[in-house]
């Protein structure tokens, strides 16, 4: 159980560093830095999802070559909409290993969905996006 | 003999009924009674300990007040802070329903809002740092929470942990 939802956080981060990749290259100078620390954010959850699912002998699923967008990032505004998606899907799948784990998992799922939640709401703001918080960040709209 | 058999089950419930209309007394001395096959434990078993939870409620309904005092006292923050006063309520109200605990209602702060309007800031920079102070703390209580929750407490637990750890980025 744990070992299932731990591999769904490890396929959401591989998208998420993904898909700053793309962000990363529409931001003005100003954001870059805000796109490369999330960005650094979510390699470092990786490479921890990784030793962890090691650990407890699953086979952590590799990352996709590339991974399809929700709709084209062209500029600044639409790169910093994905961003702010991109936040939420992975807040999301962390907050579903909440009920999956227990201890140092949860605890690693928990810091996760907070940091998520946290840059999600930076990028709404970026963005102008009103209100820049959602009441259950990961939960299901 | 299938009847007799749905007689004998059907019998407590029968006279129960009966003897609870009968009055107070009758009612405990059938729960007493009955306490054995767990249909009336309820009435005699010492009451539940309290919910784990009902400090993390106290808390968000604690929240939801500093708000509203913060916003009463500087209203030019109103547009910033009233999506957050807007969270703790929702938080509130999952909470109350979780427990199964009087659910509060969108203007039930306004009866603390007296006692805490004197004594928040004016100041707009010191309303905001001792709402940041306040929430910081709020996020470590509800991290320790879900933690330490049965695993169908965790997700909500910790969207509210995480909501409360966003509340201190608008406030930033």
């Amino acid at each position: 159980m744990t070992a299932a939802a731990l591999e769904t956080a490890l396929a959401g981060e591989h998208a998420a560093i993904f898909a700053y990749g793309v962000i990363g290259a529409r931001l003005d100078q100003a954001r870059t830095g805000d796109a490369r620390a999330a960005e650094a954010a979510h390699r470092s959850r990786r490479d921890a999802l990784l030793l962890r699912l090691t650990a407890i002998g699953a086979t952590p699923p590799p990352a996709q070559p590339a991974y399809a967008l929700p709709f084209p990032v062209t500029n600044q505004p639409s790169a910093l909409r994905l961003a702010v998606q991109v936040e939420e899907r992975t807040a999301a799948v962390w907050r579903a290993a909440l009920r999956e784990t227990t201890g140092a998992d949860r605890r690693l799922a928990l810091d996760a969905l907070t940091d998520c939640a946290v840059r999600a709401t930076r990028w709404r703001r970026a963005a102008g996006i009103k209100p820049p918080i959602v009441a259950f960040p990961g939960a299901p709209a | 003999m299938r009847t007799t058999v749905e007689d004998q089950r059907d019998a407590p419930t029968r006279r129960a009924v009966l003897r609870a209309a009968a009055g107070a007394g009758a009612v405990s001395l059938i729960g007493y009674a009955l306490s054995g096959c767990g249909l009336f434990g309820d009435r005699t078993d010492p009451p539940p300990a309290p919910d784990p939870l009902l400090p993390l409620l106290a808390e968000a309904r604690e929240l939801l007040g500093r708000y509203d005092a913060a916003m009463a006292a500087n209203p030019d923050l109103a547009a910033r802070l009233s999506p957050v006063r807007e969270a703790h309520l929702a938080h509130a109200t999952a909470l109350a329903r979780l427990i199964g605990a009087p659910e509060p209602s969108a203007t039930a702060s306004a009866t603390t809002e007296p006692s805490t309007e004197p004594s928040a800031p004016a100041d707009e920079t010191q309303t905001l740092a001792a709402l940041r102070t306040a929430e910081q703390a709020a996020v470590r209580r509800a991290a320790q929470a879900c933690l330490s929750a049965p695993a169908a407490r965790a997700a909500l637990l910790g969207s509210i942990a995480a909501g409360r750890a966003t509340h201190v980025e608008v406030l930033r």
